[in-house]
């Protein structure tokens, strides 16, 4: 399925300013008279407000402004409205350690640091709860006084019979399994900037992935209308999910700014991304799987604890989401589900690259490994019994179209050498295997009731190309992948390409890039813009060059007539166009995604997912069984791309992503003492450096059956899911000890040794 | 950061006088690695550095004839980790330098600092134990030197009096052993939860045990010698029976704490591993000589 | 307290009066709006801030200002010449070891000074030179594979690079 530029691993298109300094972020904007705010958090997990006294802050000199919850409205906030529980600065309570008080702007960063030490509030502690499952229990302290209780969202799904199913399979196997708090450690911290101009609209500069949406909440929070609000985002160090939903920052740094008249930046240390720049959602998970003797899975039946922390954010999206992937794995024919979102006194949780997918992986490919135990199966051998296959609808109701998902697992066997490293054990040293596959969408969802996106395309007068899209580049390669696929509708070349992006002025409404959307999604709106700026320029060469539009080829950049040696440059064609006729060629693309027949919100589930990416994960890992330490050796993913857009970037992700699998499996963790994060830094909060990632082969599976731009799907977030799984999976080989919380450390490991000679 | 006074003087005298007459509200700033980072979020207030960068004769890697190594305090562990004369006679040193944080740290931050910054997990302080090193202290007039096992008094406490300087840090020379040192990282950027380093001489042509110096780093409120550790080897012969011996006796001498890091149990089954895995590998190495 | 600093930076000489608690990373990105070098975490234990002092690769958010007195200094924006691209920026584009692009100028530069001092260094010695700087997004396999290319761009071209 090449193209000319499709499939070809091309360098990326901002890559050469990103390699040179040159690129901007928005933290490295200047402004004449920009002043830095500095935000007043709570020392408490869970207190009263009596006082605020800010007299001292606000004489410092260099202060221009000092901001309570008195100076900004008074509307509630959450990413569903709601559920909207969190007030732009706290007015009666704080509820976590972190929790926006107050807010100064100064000249400069010293000053407005010693101004928040000289703001005095008067706290009143309150009990605070930390555990979700405290949380849960009647009597525990409400972290909302206006709820009935600490679970305030859940979701049930049920399909087919699952207590009969259970009662008739042959084997049945149960657990809890665990996971905490992890950050997503974007290497550019969360800023903004925010200015008001003179015809009273609000500009604010940020890293954000979904400048569109965030700019509708940046109004709803304030409480203007949207149309004075623009947001532009810039080259982003990073989001991996945790920039999708408005921070708070935002709207304090646009007050701050109309209150003083100047630009204000508010940037995070390392320290608030860590403590309030919010994490993955923690699940805790209570998991049977039952299943026939000739090992076909027949029902799973899963309750979840999510843990949302102390506000609202994609929490209750989470938990329904994790639903369709556990419902769509497998086509289980019966299915049970039922998750909460608990608040707790800590720091919130967010989108997370997997958005719950990983966490229900790690329970759900670590039990069924168990259960392959239990009949006595190889555990690959029971996964390709049970594995999805292509056009099917399953028992959820998910349309699977394409789908690879045998293919990967048949190769990731291949190239990890499963059959013989599981049949041989070397003597003395402690190494095993373990495999996890998984599903994920690979286009985003509609869960808004909507999926679509759109695109525009120009040329100019002398020939170049500009390609004004919503996709939204955090790093990902999405506007490399754009230009990309404008390329080979149009029939030039990549370096043709300009794209023009993240402005919310200029570009159209788009959800943003999330659920590994942007590739399908609005790939298809800038294919469809492309085939129709091609359309134009055919009819515009046809008209110049006198023949019938039939004759005209488009062919890197270059146009001729069928048959013809004369090649005529593109310029040629659009500067005739232009400067004898006066019509400039364009083209508009739009893509919406078509909804199922039948399809209502209340009753969507699976069918929110335009499209499934299915993919397989080997480990090979070594333990240590006197230090605990895991070495992870090697990684094998295979995963869908439906149509591979670009190689490079493809593994790009792909490695990306076994990176932050391996993190998640055995070293990252947030540690709270009281409510107090412990290890807020990266001396100890740990993810992987170059030294800790083992040799990592990708394989990327193309398969026929979807409806992305030239059949691709995304790719952004399924090398995350089964990584966790896979390793676990491979410690049970290597040492015989299963576990079922994350991140397996070392003295989890020595601990469970030391049991298992006891 | 709060604003501070800051000097480059341009002798050692000149530094101790500075530092002398500052009530101690100044301080040495050699690399800064440590210092900067407890300015900026420690609460470290100092109201001058006395940067050490322009004084000379406190950065230099000198092998003597006899083998005596000295370091002056102000050198980059960078220095230390790339010096062909450490790397041949006293390669668990240049061990130790590398793997401290990073290579950017390791242009920076320096022996002296790591051994005055007197974390209890000190990354060179346990092999230089080992190796029965001495500190110079100056004061600008007169000198002082002392066992280093003296120099640390508690957690990012040392001897050093106001206005004192550490200077060097020398080696003896030794007669010929095995020093080794084993810190439990997963990867060099890792604050050392456990480290043990191990020196050990034989009785010439046998595997008798002739002297031992075993040392426990972020066991204890500061590096620390095993002393049980090394009396259960000495005078005997090491197999792998003795070791396993010794590993537990070191373990006695570990008083870790639980923090984010590791829990004070781990801290101990460390202990005991590494000492064992330090002592197989001078076990190993003295086998071979005698094979050869 | 403001005192003077005489530094150079990509071969500028510049005379500026500096605080003695501003970092040689604030006075590279504010006083001379080098805004290529990054602020990761503030203490050293990232690298996005790293630039080369007299050719050592060092953490600049660590280094305040006045000890960098005299010194010369290289940050990203000091590498290409020309509009050509340093033979390890050639590198890191063609591989593929770019993606957000907020690791990369601290990348690049411990590449460089690692291969100036090691000009054939073996797969340990790449990963031990790079321990100290953290990517987020790419999981290092590119950026192994760019600093092998970068290893032999070098050794066809080195020549034309020695005075950067």
């Amino acid at each position: 399925m090449g193209g000319c530029v499709i499939g070809k691993g091309l360098p990326r298109i901002d890559a050469v300013p990103k390699v040179t300094g040159e690129a901007q972020y928005t933290v490295d904007l200047k402004m004449p008279g920009m002043l830095v705010a500095k935000i007043l958090r709570s020392p408490h997990p869970h207190a009263v407000i009596r006082s605020i006294d800010a007299t001292a802050a606000r004489r410092l000199k260099g202060v221009h402004a000092v901001i309570t919850s008195q100076d900004v409205p008074d509307n509630l906030f959450s990413f569903y409205q709601w559920l909207a529980d969190k007030h732009i600065l706290c007015v009666d309570k704080v509820r976590y350690i972190g929790d926006e008080v107050a807010a100064v702007a100064a000249v400069d960063e010293d000053t407005a640091e010693e101004a928040l030490s000289l703001i005095r509030v008067d706290y009143e502690p309150l009990p605070a709860v930390f555990d979700v499952e405290e949380a849960m229990e009647p009597g525990a302290p409400l972290v909302h006084d206006d709820k009935e209780s600490n679970a305030t969202w859940s979701v049930d799904r049920l399909f087919g019979d699952p207590d009969k199913a259970l009662a008739e399979c042959d084997y049945v196997v149960e657990g809890k399994y665990v996971t905490h708090q992890v950050a997503h450690t974007c290497l550019e911290v969360s800023n903004c900037v925010a200015k008001w101009d003179k015809s009273d609209r609000l500009t604010i500069w940020t890293n954000t992935q979904a400048p569109h949406t965030q700019r509708q909440e940046v109004a709803r929070v304030l409480g203007i209308p949207r149309r004075q609000v623009r947001l532009i985002s810039s080259y982003m160090g990073g989001g991996f999910g945790s920039k999708l939903v408005m921070d708070m920052k935002l709207p304090i740094a646009a007050v701050l700014s109309r209150m003083t008249g100047r630009p204000v930046r508010i940037v995070n240390t390392r320290s608030e991304e860590f403590t309030t720049g919010k994490t993955r959602y923690p699940y805790t998970m209570f998991l049977r799987t039952g299943a026939m003797k000739d090992g076909q899975i027949m029902v799973r039946d899963l309750r979840v604890i999510g843990d949302a922390g102390a506000y609202h954010d994609k929490g209750p999206a989470t938990i329904n989401f994790s639903s369709m992937m556990f419902g769509t794995l497998y086509n289980v024919p019966h299915i049970r589900y039922h998750a909460d979102m608990v608040y707790t006194n800590k720091e919130m949780g967010t989108a997370f690259r997997g958005f719950g997918n990983p966490q229900v992986a790690f329970a759900t490919e670590c039990q069924l490994d168990e259960l392959a135990e239990k009949i006595g199966m190889d555990p690959l051998a029971l996964r390709l019994a049970n594995s999805n296959c292509a056009m099917e609808t399953t028992s959820c109701g998910a349309d699977v179209c394409g789908c690879g998902m045998t293919d990967c697992m048949v190769e990731a066997s291949e190239h990890m050498g499963w059959e013989e490293k599981r049949a041989t054990k070397a003597e003395g040293v402690k190494r095993g295997i373990g495999v996890a596959n998984m599903v994920h969408t690979g286009g985003g969802g509609r869960f808004y009731g909507f999926n679509s996106a759109e695109a525009f395309i120009k040329l100019s007068d002398e020939g170049t190309v500009t390609l004004i899209t919503s996709a939204l580049d955090m790093g990902q390669g999405a506007h490399t992948a754009m230009a990309q696929i404008a390329a080979e509708g149009l029939g030039v070349r990549l370096g043709d390409i300009n794209v023009l992006s993240h402005d919310t002025d200029l570009t159209p409404y788009d959800l943003g890039s999330w659920g590994s959307r942007a590739s399908f999604m609005d790939g298809n709106a800038v294919l469809a813009a492309a085939l129709d700026a091609k359309d134009a320029l055919v009819e515009a060469a046809a008209e110049m060059l006198d023949v019938a539009a039939e004759d005209i080829v488009i062919e890197e950049g270059q146009i001729w007539v069928k048959g013809s040696d004369e090649k005529h440059a593109l310029s040629e064609i659009v500067d005739h166009s232009v400067n004898a006729h006066g019509l400039p060629i364009s083209g508009t693309g739009k893509y919406v995604d078509k909804l199922p027949e039948g399809y209502t919100i209340p009753t969507a589930f699976a069918k929110n997912i335009p499209c499934f990416s299915f993919g397989t994960q080997m480990a090979e890992v070594e333990v240590d069984e006197e230090t605990g330490q895991v070495t992870v050796l090697k990684v094998v993913a295979a995963h869908e791309t439906g149509t591979t857009l670009n190689q490079t970037m493809a593994e790009g992700q792909i490695e990306g992503s076994v990176a932050q699998g391996i993190g998640y499996a055995l070293m990252e963790r947030i540690v709270h003492e009281d409510g107090r994060i412990v290890n807020d830094r990266f001396l100890d909060y740990k993810i992987p450096n170059i030294g800790d990632i083992p040799e990592i082969q990708t394989l990327l599976v193309e398969s026929e059956g979807t409806n992305g731009p030239f059949g691709a799907k995304g790719i952004g977030e399924p090398g995350l899911v089964p990584t966790a799984p896979a390793i676990a999976n491979a410690i049970y080989d290597a040492i015989g000890v299963r576990f079922r919380e994350l991140p397996i450390t070392r003295e989890m490991v020595l601990d469970a040794l030391r049991e298992k000679r006891s | 950061m709060k604003a501070f006074e800051y000097m480059r003087p341009s002798s050692v005298e000149e530094a101790c006088a500075v530092l002398g007459g500052s009530a101690g509200g100044a301080k040495p700033l050699a690399g800064g690695t440590d210092l900067v980072v407890q300015m900026r979020q420690g609460g470290l207030r100092p109201t001058m550095l006395v940067s050490l960068r322009d004084v000379p004769g406190l950065s230099f890697v000198r092998v003597g004839d006899d083998l005596t190594l000295t370091i002056g305090a102000a050198t980059p562990l960078a220095s230390v980790e790339r010096s062909p004369e450490v790397r041949r006679h006293y390669p668990a040193v240049a061990d130790a330098a590398s793997w401290i944080g990073s290579a950017q740290v390791r242009s920076r931050a320096t022996v002296g600092g790591n051994l005055c910054n007197a974390a209890p997990s000190a990354d060179m302080a346990p092999i230089l134990l080992a190796y029965g090193a001495r500190a110079t202290i100056t004061d600008g007039r007169a000198e002082r030197t002392l066992p280093l096992e003296e120099f640390f008094t508690g957690p990012g406490q040392t001897v050093l009096e106001s206005g004192e300087l550490l200077k060097s840090i020398s080696v003896p020379p030794c007669p010929t052993g095995f020093g080794k040192y084993y810190k439990t990282f997963r990867s060099a950027m890792d604050c050392c939860t456990v480290g043990v380093a191990a020196w050990v001489s034989f009785t010439d042509g046998t595997a008798v045990v002739q002297d031992a110096r075993v040392a426990l780093g972020a066991v204890a409120p500061t590096p620390i010698r095993s002393r049980s550790c090394e009396r259960v080897l000495v005078g005997q012969t090491l197999d792998e029976a003795l070791i396993q011996r010794a590993a537990v006796a070191a373990t006695e001498d570990a008083l870790p704490i639980s923090d984010v890091r590791a829990s004070a149990e781990y801290r101990k089954t460390l202990v005991s591993v590494l000492s064992r895995r330090a002592l197989d590998a001078a076990r190993v190495w003295v086998q071979k000589g005698a094979a050869e | 307290m403001k005192k003077e600093l005489h530094i150079t930076i990509n071969g500028d000489e510049h005379q500026l009066l500096v605080a003695t608690h501003r970092t040689l990373l604030e006075v590279i990105r504010d006083e001379i709006g080098l805004t290529g070098t990054k602020n990761g975490c503030g203490a050293g234990e990232c690298g996005a801030c790293t630039v080369l002092l007299d050719g050592e690769p060092v953490n600049s958010c660590l280094v305040l200002a006045h000890e960098a007195e005299g010194r010369t200094v290289v940050t990203i924006e000091g590498l290409a010449k020309g509009g050509v691209l340093h033979p390890v920026q050639e590198a890191f584009v063609e591989e593929g070891a770019i993606q957000c692009g907020y690791c990369t100028p601290g990348m690049v530069l411990t590449t460089k000074a690692l291969l100036d001092k090691n000009p054939n260094p073996s797969r340990q010695e790449i990963l031990d030179g790079l321990k100290g700087n953290l990517c987020r997004c790419t999981g290092y396999v590119k950026i192994i594979e760019a600093v092998e290319t970068a290893q032999c761009l070098l050794e066809e071209r080195g020549s034309e690079w020695a005075d950067v």
